[in-house]
């Protein structure tokens, strides 16, 4: 940190929020607000006169609150920049302080928060992980018994420059323990509370029982654990160093701990799984090995930065496996735990990562996107026209489209992800998605339905989840009905009402219509745009007397390959058990209803020519006997 | 040493019935039996994980025979400390529905009816929190065809609320637990030192 500080290319901006993020990828606007710290910067030296003058003491938040700090303080000892700062929720305008301060003059109580804006071309988001707090878990206690702490505890009590300047001591007597418990898994794998393993924790309680075991060799100290998972390199062989310590490692998740009041003794239940028997053991001090979960603030911190949450509330990365350094914003990195539960090399090599990811952004007077970017026809849009709209604006989960009453809206291109989301819902087919022209889809949809359109189930797929999920399915060998026709766009929200109806005026039997699930969505509420529409459509085809089965919704992810399979059989089955008479017939019936909702798609600029192109297409594959 | 193969399909007829759905979600930690009651006060060999392990493996003649599926009595103290919220009762109460229908015997005697003095006012009915008790019509000694309550000795897990409810003491348990039993060690308990 103090290197980072001292290299002149790096600005600390310490003490500032991130208040708003505006702008695309290699233009962003940054506003910052750099808080008040009542010490001025540039001449505070870091002498400690105003701590060490002000008498006024509060808990100290970055000692887990085992000591006391001033109201003049520095969060810690490393700090970097080293200034002093004055917490004005506790300070009692004594101004001791400035008299301390004395000729340097740094202190200065008539500071205000300042509000800057910066121009940033990429964002590395470093923000950590949260603590889980064990309260709820009532069985262990912490809280109700002192010498329950947390890892977070432990590790302050053990730093030399700690509360106990290293000496760790039991907070019920000061006294040093000689039998110690470390509990792991303490609200995570636990699916009351965080479902998810946090990663690190069995090295963090060998690394803490290790080290505890070198400092005080005489004392017995037990991990209870569910699984140890040690699984980069060099970790089992650290399991190996403690167990030859005589450290002991008790297989059973403890189901509760209970204390002699006098005492403050504490025993712990537990089956031992590998004797079948349940043990009590009495310890002196138990700590709670306890769960990484998301920052209080992370849901804040991702409607700053727009960018989407994983389950658990992690920030949501670009793609699992090969972008976990990107956010699904360009410019956007993640490095460390704010994506999810991670040790330090695993850290240390996401942030060397992201930094190189956006050194190249840095580096570029330009930068490829996806082609896949929304267009308007400004001749169709009826903004421009002087009618109030603005439907496109409200659809984009981007915010990437300018909508001015009076002026055709505008697509700002560097900011658009292509998920195509205004396009489905333009009522005046006005913006169109690149590669996935309404013209090129209604082609595609006419030659999968050109040949007995009635025995065919059409699915539309979203290109992230039910695509790869029906990708999957193939690959994996799971059969399902080959009268399956699947058709690919790029987010459910770019299935478009007109394409529904286009399909059934053609005649398809089934339609299916799928995207990811609401958490997995690639376009962070593209899925919940499809969702509303699909149940608009249920709704409106069960009013028109359509037969159950014929339209289906289903969120379908990209590892669900079997329940692809097993949707498209089920759908089989539905439009199997219609008569193949009473289907024609009701086919026949809707025809009209669909012609009254498509009066207008010939207007679509392409759609008449790719229709005609479609025709012949069609007429060569089937006089080439080409199966369609 | 022999082999064993098992070839039924035990685990799968655990996860057909209501409440042993989350048979195969359990990781083994352990926290159920060690925050049993039956396991610290009554049985040391009671151990819900285990059985749990035994359904999942399909060792079905090994959790007939295990305590544990005849003594719990779904307090579900376990279940909200399960991290993976299974409803252990749920699994068990299954085991022993299968057990029973193979014809196996519970080994703990369940709630017995005293017929003769049966009167069918079915507040038994109400009281069993296992619903165990109905109201059968069926031929008596020396009463002809009258309605009485039946224990169905798979749902019983001989609570004794029934026992407490009946006003002509024509249901109990068995003698360790019936009204005689529990009156003397009362008053040996009254008249005991430690009062």
């Amino acid at each position: 940190m103090v290197d980072a500080a001292r290299q002149p290319l790096i600005e600390v901006k310490a003490y500032t929020e991130v208040e708003k993020v505006e702008g695309f990828v290699g233009n962003f606007k940054v506003t910052l607000r750099e808080k008040a710290k009542y010490v001025r910067a540039d001449r505070c030296n870091g002498c400690a006169a105003c701590a060490k003058a002000c008498p006024v003491e509060v808990p100290n938040y970055f000692e887990m609150n085992l000591a006391p700090r001033k109201a003049a303080y520095i969060p810690m000892s490393q700090s970097v920049p080293l200034i002093y700062n004055i917490d004005m929720d506790a300070c009692i305008h004594c101004y001791k302080c400035v008299e301390a301060c004395g000729a340097l003059e740094a202190i200065d109580f008539s500071m205000e928060d300042k509000v800057i804006e910066e121009d940033i071309g990429a964002i590395v988001v470093a923000t950590g992980f949260g603590h889980f707090d064990p309260t709820p878990m009532t069985e262990y206690g912490y809280g109700r018994f002192p010498n329950v702490i947390t890892a977070m505890e432990m590790e302050r009590l053990n730093n030399s420059a700690g509360a106990t300047h290293g000496r760790v001591v039991r907070p019920s007597d000061n006294v040093r323990p000689q039998r110690l418990a470390i509990i792991n898994c303490v609200g995570s794998r636990d699916k009351r509370y965080n479902t998810s393993c946090s990663n690190f924790c069995c090295m963090y309680a060998i690394k803490n029982a290790l080290l505890l075991k070198q400092m005080n060799p005489d004392m017995d100290i037990s991990i209870y654990y569910i699984d140890i998972r040690t699984p980069s390199k060099g970790y089992e062989e650290f399991y190996d160093r403690a167990r030859e310590a005589g450290i002991k490692f008790i297989q059973g998740r403890p189901a509760e701990i209970t204390e002699d009041p006098d005492s403050h003794q504490l025993f712990i239940k537990s089956e031992d799984i590998t004797l079948g028997r349940v043990i009590e053991h009495e310890y002196d001090m138990v700590m709670l090995n306890q769960a990484a979960v998301p920052q209080p603030d992370q849901n804040h911190m991702s409607s700053v930065l727009n960018v989407a949450q994983s389950p658990g509330g992690w920030f949501m990365e670009y793609h699992p496996k090969l972008r976990p350094n990107d956010s699904p914003t360009d410019g956007i990195f993640f490095a460390g735990a704010c994506q999810g539960p991670k040790d330090i090399p695993a850290s240390v090599s996401q942030g060397s990562a992201a930094a190189a990811r956006a050194s190249r952004i840095l580096h570029s007077d330009t930068w490829q996107i996806e082609p896949t970017v929304a267009v308007v026809w400004p001749d169709r849009c009826v903004s421009g026209k002087g009618q109030a709209c603005g439907i496109c604006e409200r659809a984009c989960p981007y915010g990437a489209i300018d909508y001015t009453k009076g002026l055709s809206a505008e697509v700002i291109t560097a900011k658009c992800h292509g998920c195509g989301a205004c396009v489905g819902e333009c009522p005046h087919d006005a913006i169109t998605q690149l590669h996935y022209t309404d013209a090129q889809v209604l082609a595609q949809i006419r030659t999968l339905l050109a040949v007995e359109p009635e025995k065919k189930i059409l699915a539309f797929r979203c290109q992230w989840c039910s695509y790869g999920g029906a990708d999957l399915a193939g690959t994996s060998h799971f059969e399902y009905s080959a009268n399956e026709r699947g058709l690919r766009v790029m987010c459910s929200a770019r299935m478009d009402a007109d394409l529904i109806y286009e399909a059934y005026r053609l005649g398809a039997g089934a339609i299916l219509y799928s995207g990811c699930h609401p958490q997995d969505c690639h376009y962070i509420t593209g899925q919940i745009a499809g969702a509303k529409r699909a149940a608009r459509l249920e709704k409106m085809f069960t009013r028109l007397g359509m037969s159950e089965g014929r339209f289906r919704t289903e969120w379908i992810s990209a590892a669900e390959g079997d329940k692809y399979a097993r949707v498209i059989n089920e759908m089989q089955a539905a439009l199997d058990a219609i008569p193949e008479e009473q289907l024609k017939a009701e086919i026949e019936r809707l025809k009209p209803e669909m012609e009254k909702k498509l009066t207008k798609l010939n207007e679509i600029p392409g759609v008449e020519e790719a229709m005609i192109q479609v025709d012949f297409i069609v007429n060569e594959m089937l006089n080439k006997a080409v199966p369609v | 040493m022999s082999h064993t193969v098992i070839t039924n399909n035990f685990a799968e007829q655990v996860k057909a019935i209501p409440g042993g759905e989350m048979l195969m979600m359990c990781f083994s930690c352990g926290t159920c039996t060690s925050k049993c009651m039956i396991q610290e006060k009554l049985e040391p060999n009671y151990n819900p994980r285990r059985l749990i392990r035994e359904a999942v493996f399909n060792f079905e003649d090994t959790a007939f025979s295990d305590e544990t599926t005849w003594l719990c009595t779904a307090c579900d103290l376990c279940y909200p400390a399960c991290p993976q919220k299974i409803h252990i009762s749920g699994v068990i109460t299954a085991v022993k529905q299968l057990a029973v229908a193979q014809g196996r015997q519970n080994p703990y005697q369940t709630a017995i009816v005293d017929e003769t003095t049966c009167v069918a006012c079915g507040l038994c009915v109400q009281v069993c929190p296992y619903q165990a008790i109905t109201l059968v019509e069926k031929k008596v000694p020396f009463r002809g065809f009258i309605s009485v309550a039946a224990v169905d000795p798979g749902k019983c897990m001989a609570c004794g609320l029934c026992n407490a409810a009946c006003r002509s003491t024509s249901i109990r348990l068995n003698q360790d637990f019936n009204d005689n039993h529990v009156v003397e060690n009362l008053w040996s308990w009254l008249e005991s030192e430690a009062v």
